[in-house]
């Protein structure tokens, strides 16, 4: 999923797992970058890790998704190698008007991911159909 | 992606080209989005598909929304050497809703045999996501698609390289064609977000296409797209370059580097 984020703010992540290793704390530097980079969704997103929102589901094939809880209580489906979130602030914020390059959701799994902290659960493969498309598949 | 479209234009080059041997396929993954007419970018696809499959002997999965009824003429002479063998390595499907093709692409990860695709086509994008009067919602469907295939195809990658460390990566190759044109066009947009290349066919409007004989004349460009190395992407994958598609009355084809 890096691959879809500019080099400075990979640079960035890099530089937040080390120094969580190292500290089991974000300095005020880091978190200035953050919020330079990132704008006003990063007091939310420090908030959903904080919350312990953000799960990695795993399959037996080896597929691996993100389900982030939001504020709401709403379950968001993102996808592991790429941005997409069904939330509302990331088709109005990032699809429609371009004025960010994710959302809060999406932000608090880069966070997580870089401080150790995801949850991890197993789904079935099915399960991680169903969830990855978005929709219900009939019984066959 | 655009290595395997490079491959395909090379190998339809006609004899009298003077270019260097076709280079292998390179390990550039990513996606490429066909931008133009539907009928030449189903033709193109098609011919990518059976490239593919034959030259390169890897699993295609073809998606369309138009059943396949028997392989077109044009493809036939084209591909003298495609065989049975070679086509039992593309499986068509045709999903005939957006709903329908999540579902299908969502559960590509849950076959263990046959191996993974190594190429996943869509023809036809445009009629998946795009309605009247662009209705709300439409622009998050166009994204929860492409970064579905996106993501399929990395996973497809990472399967592919468990089983063979040289495998080359799983590519996806989609057409689009845009009703509003492709400068204006919401949904092109943000498809554009997720795949790395962009291969545009224009028609040619002029008189070369009749005064070579031709039935059509078509001028295609490859460009980077979206968060992407530029420099590498000229390197290994062609883009940047144009080319030319000869269509021959009995639908011959052929690809001439401009």
């Amino acid at each position: 999923m890096s691959s879809f984020l500019p080099a400075v703010a990979q640079q960035l992540f890099r530089d937040i797992q080390k120094t969580y290793e190292e500290t089991s704390q974000i300095p005020d530097d880091l978190l200035i970058a953050l919020k330079f980079i990132f704008g006003p969704c990063v007091l939310q997103a420090l908030d959903l890790v904080d919350q312990h929102s953000v799960t990695c589901l795993s399959s037996p094939s080896g597929r691996k998704a993100f389900q982030v809880m939001g504020g709401s209580g709403h379950l968001y489906t993102c996808f592991e190698s790429c941005h997409y979130c069904p939330c509302p602030a990331f088709a109005y914020t990032v699809l429609r008007r371009n004025e960010g390059l994710l959302c809060k959701h999406i932000l608090a799994i880069y966070l997580c991911q870089a401080m150790g902290v995801t949850q991890q659960e197993s789904v079935s493969d099915q399960q991680m159909s169903v969830l990855l498309s978005g929709t219900a598949i009939p019984d066959t | 992606m655009a290595d395997i479209l490079t491959l395909v234009f090379r190998t339809f080059m006609s004899q009298e080209a003077t270019a260097a041997d076709p280079p292998p396929p390179t390990a550039g993954g990513g996606g490429a989005l066909l931008v133009g007419d539907h009928s030449i970018g189903r033709s193109v696809l098609l011919l990518a598909a059976v490239t593919a499959a034959s030259e390169l002997g890897v699993r295609v999965v073809f998606f369309s929304q138009t059943p396949i009824q028997s392989v077109p003429v044009s493809l036939q002479k084209c591909v003298p050497s495609l065989n049975p063998e070679s086509l039992k390595k593309i499986k068509f499907s045709y999903p005939g809703t957006a709903e329908e093709l999540l579902q299908q692409v969502a559960s590509l990860h849950e076959s263990v045999c046959p191996p993974p695709p190594s190429l996943i086509v869509v023809d036809r994008l445009e009629s998946y996501l795009c309605a009247p009067g662009h209705p709300p919602g439409e622009r998050s469907r166009a994204a929860h698609l492409s970064a579905l295939l996106c993501d399929t195809a990395a996973f497809c990658t990472q399967a592919l390289q468990q089983q063979s460390s040289s495998s080359a990566p799983c590519r996806v190759l989609a057409s689009f064609q845009s009703d509003c044109g492709p400068a204006t066009d919401p949904v092109l947009d943000v498809v554009d977000r997720y795949f790395q290349v962009r291969c545009s066919l224009t028609q040619d409007g002029g008189y070369e296409a009749a005064a070579a004989g031709l039935q059509q004349l078509w001028h295609v460009c490859l460009s980077a797209r979206g968060v992407t190395d530029a420099k590498d992407c000229e390197d290994r994958l062609g883009v940047g370059q144009q080319w030319q598609l000869l269509v021959f009355p009995g639908g011959l084809l052929e690809f001439k580097l401009v």
